[in-house]
């Protein structure tokens, strides 16, 4: 007897999700420290922030921020590098520098029971880095590869593109964070200290601990390891930048040997983290390109056409408006199709209002996904850490349901036409030698 | 330690579909996980990539949740959800809050015994045509992107299953029919042929109910027999080139090892960390911080059920030769062999092993994946928390000797990927 056809279930309320509130407390030397401790998983998730992006960059030695974050955890005043790596490598802890636009973020990842020593190494890299000879010409020579060897990858290459056309040549956010191969050739160490020594200051940066750790033992190493450090940083002054890309409405094609697919950006200038419509322009993007399965179009690319394996559109978050766009890769033999189908579904969400349905749907994927975001002590030290950067409300993640609740179709549309307007994007096409309206 | 992060209980239901249950109540999130014994190693030539292509199709709706359905529901109860194939099982995955996980449970029982109906050839084309775009994606259209797939056609004979690439060969791909997709199905995905782990915010007797009322009435059907292998054997020490349009070289060494599970893949695990993660790391210093002959290098070891795979890649500095880099790599491993690794080393290698699986294991959905895999794979939930505990008793000399036995040059493959003459992008319009 074939199975019975069971009724769909009926849920219950969904469960509310569980922000943490971190206990949070300043240094005498003016380190701000957000504490999200957890029993459970036996791991410390550290994120130390400091305003040192590449936006700090001296103008003529672009790169310089994302040389000085490799070379933190290349050997300090008082243990040569390899002494410094093999000591975290015997914790069995991990430690790394992200260097982006805004800032850098040390993150450092420990077994629950290597605390102290594993704070006493972090402190160690921020404050007394030695910018030593040998390890600068060696890290020095693999950013050069690096940036050789980014260039091997179509996706890579387009988003470098994209970013370049839609900021321009001038603004930070055009520009890769590693710099440009001069620059980093040319960089003298006497010029990563001295980056080092004005943006890597107390002041101005935070500390986020998320995991298995005691807030009172926390303090106690904090206060003693970081009692060498002192000053203010400030926070670089990033542009605003032009709401527009100078080549707004056109397209840019690069030829790229034989390629079997074509990378595809559609990119303009999207929000600054703190707008206020911040909110609305994440439900207004969920619904165009959020999902690559039911997102617009996802399920109009990928799953009626099945001209790509994924589809996205996403808001980039910064201190100034950063980029938004849609990518994508798609056979070559349908690159022109596929940009013009993007055009098209762009100008939809544009001139019509979303459906009800579309808006409801948006709104509980946001809503009561929120749950999952504060799983794991490294989700928690992202959201943590978001909020400190960009200055939001201790209580923004109890509100967002709240706030998510209240975006109107009206004010989709009016997300769509500031930011999602054709006229208003660049389309960058690598591996494809159509000729661009 | 992280024996406590995998307490679970299993019984099996009278259709003989294993059902483990998982509880950890830290975030109001459940996630439903059905594996089934099944991957690419059961295709046959000329139909590889059946096993994926399959999966794609079971995203594509069933008779009572059409296409769209599947994601529509999960989404707006505020879930994620996946699927992924490789070579020994294929598996899909739901993570949703605590009040939807009988959603999750109502869709993955469509997909077990309603999914034939909703089957058609448009739908077969159009994903089949993803499947083309994603190989093209993650593979031709990437540096590199195919020396993987070259190295297991070296490492294992033509016949063995591990030697082509879970993704497919496009020629078989196109020749995939309706009937091919039918009869897999019908064979490989049957209860007794699969594992059910719910894994977060719900206790187990409530969790057995519901796997009891959700695929307790599907027929029973006996498993598929799990066909055995041809022994890899000793690729002798095969070496091959191919060119990329990439701007380094790139060392590709790989060996035939012992399965997923036992003790000598537990030390090779090991060994994996002692060679190359972390900075200190023999391999990492000899070619890339002090040797400055390498930009990266990375090894790593797959674990899989027949014969898992120890692998090593290194990427050449501007002005190296893959003979010098390659040579420098066999002089570590000779080294190693030698004279062996401390105490110290091996403890410190032993804690990032250690690192990287309570980082695996931080989401109750990589949990249950864990969990799922051990049952099928080792024969119960129960044995992977046995198999992390060995690693504590991993010796110097444990190192050494699976060193000496298994990474030997009768066993290795070594494949050179050397850069192209390419043309470069260019601005063109």
């Amino acid at each position: 007897m074939p199975p019975e056809l069971l009724p769909r279930p009926r849920l219950g309320p969904p469960p509310p999700p569980r922000a943490p509130r971190p206990e949070r407390w300043t240094l005498s030397n003016g380190l701000r420290v957000l504490a999200a401790p957890r029993a459970g998983l036996p791991q410390v998730v550290l994120r130390l922030v400091i305003p040192a992006g590449s936006s700090a960059d001296p103008a003529e030695f672009p790169g310089t921020a994302s040389l000085v974050g490799s070379l933190l955890t290349e050997g300090t005043r008082s243990r040569q590098a390899d002494a410094f790596s093999t000591q975290i490598d015997r914790l069995g802890a991990c430690i790394g520098a992200h260097v982006g636009h805004d800032l850098a973020a040390v993150e450092m990842v420990l077994l629950a029971d290597t605390l102290a020593p594993g704070l006493e190494l972090l402190a160690d890299a921020m404050v007394y880095p030695a910018f030593r000879a040998g390890e600068t010409e060696r890290v020095r020579a693999e950013t050069l590869d690096g940036i050789l060897a980014r260039a091997d990858e179509p996706a890579n290459v387009a988003d470098d593109r994209a970013a370049e056309e839609i900021f321009g040549p001038v603004h930070p956010y055009g520009q890769p964070v590693w710099g440009s191969a001069e620059a980093v050739t040319a960089v003298s160490a006497e010029v990563l200290r001295q980056f080092h020594q004005v943006h890597y200051r107390p002041e101005g940066s935070f500390l986020v601990a998320s995991g298995e750790f005691d807030p009172g033992e926390l303090a106690r190493i904090l206060k003693r390891e970081f009692a060498g450090w002192h000053g203010t940083a400030s926070r670089p002054a990033v542009p605003v930048p032009d709401s527009l890309p100078r080549a707004a409405g056109r397209r840019v094609s690069l030829a790229w040997g034989d390629a079997t697919q074509a990378e595809i950006r559609v990119a303009g200038v999207g929000l600054a983290r703190k707008s206020p419509d911040w909110i609305p322009a994440a439900v207004a993007n969920y619904i165009l390109g959020g999902s690559t399965i039911t997102s617009r179009l996802g399920a109009n690319l990928r799953e009626e056409k099945g001209w790509t394996y994924g589809i996205h559109s996403s808001f980039a978050d910064g201190f100034q408006p950063a980029g938004w766009g849609v990518e994508t890769s798609v056979d070559i033999e349908v690159a022109d199709d596929a940009l013009d189908e993007i055009h098209r579904e762009l100008l939809r969400v544009t001139q019509e209002l979303v459906r009800p349905e579309e808006l409801r749907r948006a709104k509980d994927a946001l809503i009561l996904s929120l749950p999952r975001a504060f799983e794991t002590p490294g989700g928690v030290a992202s959201r943590l850490a978001t909020l400190e950067v960009h200055a939001l409300p201790q209580d923004y993640w109890e509100r967002l349901p709240a706030r998510i609740e209240a975006v109107s179709a009206d004010d989709v549309q009016q997300i769509a036409a500031e930011h999602f307007a054709p006229e208003r994007l660049v389309s960058v096409v690598v591996g494809h030698t159509g000729e661009g309206a | 330690m992280i024996a406590t992060l995998l307490t679970s209980q299993t019984r099996t239901l009278r259709n003989g579909m294993r059902v483990v249950v998982h509880e950890d109540r830290t975030s109001p999130v459940v996630a439903v996980h059905l594996m089934y014994h099944v991957g690419s190693r059961h295709e046959r030539p000329g139909r590889t990539g059946l096993a994926h292509l399959l999966e794609h199709l079971l995203f594509e709706g069933t008779e009572h949740a059409p296409k769209g359905t599947f994601d529509d529901l999960l989404e707006r109860v505020g879930g994620s959800n996946n699927g992924s194939t490789w070579l020994d099982r294929t598996c899909y995955h739901e993570t949703v809050p605590t009040h939807a996980v009988e959603l999750a449970l109502w869709l993955e029982r469509d997909r077990m015994a309603f999914f034939l109906p909703a089957l058609n050839e448009t739908i077969l084309n159009t994903q089949r045509s993803v499947v083309i775009n994603e190989r093209l994606e993650a593979y031709e259209n990437r540096p590199y992107g195919l020396a993987d797939e070259r190295l297991h056609q070296m490492l294992f004979p033509p016949e063995h299953p591990y030697s082509w690439p879970t993704i497919g060969y496009t020629r078989d791909l196109e020749a995939i029919t309706l009937a091919d997709t039918r009869s897999f199905y019908q064979r490989y995905y049957v209860p007794s042929n699969a594992v059910l782990v719910l894994a977060g915010d719900l206790a187990a007797d409530p969790a057995f109910a519901l796997a009891e009322r959700f695929f307790g009435d599907l027929p029973s059907a006996r498993p598929p027999a799990q066909a055995s292998t041809a022994d890899p054997g000793f690729p002798a020490e095969r070496r091959d080139s191919m060119s990329d349009e990439v701007s380094f070289p790139r060392v590709y060494r790989a060996y035939a090892v012992p399965a997923y599970g036992t003790p000598e893949w537990v030390a090779l695990d090991v060994l994996a960390y002692v060679l190359a993660d972390g900075e200190s790391s023999r391999l990492q210093r000899a070619l890339v911080r002090e040797g400055r002959l390498a930009q990266d290098v990375d090894s790593y070891l797959y674990p899989t059920e027949r014969a898992a795979v120890f692998g090593i890649v290194a990427t050449a500095r501007s002005g190296v030769s893959p003979e010098m880099l390659e040579a420098a790599l066999d002089a570590v491993l000779v080294e190693v062999l030698e004279k062996g690794v401390d105490s110290a080393e091996l403890a410190g290698a032993v804690r990032r092993a250690q690192r990287d699986q309570i980082a695996e294991l931080a989401t109750v959905e990589s949990r249950a994946e864990e969990l799922a895999y051990a049952t099928l794979v080792l024969g119960s939930a129960g044995a992977l928390a046995e198999m992390l505990e060995l690693y504590t008793a991993v010796t110097p000399e444990g190192v050494r000797r699976v060193l000496g036995e298994y990474l030997v040059a009768k066993r290795s493959v070594t494949l050179i990927v050397v850069p192209a003459e390419r043309q470069r992008a260019q601005h063109a319009a």
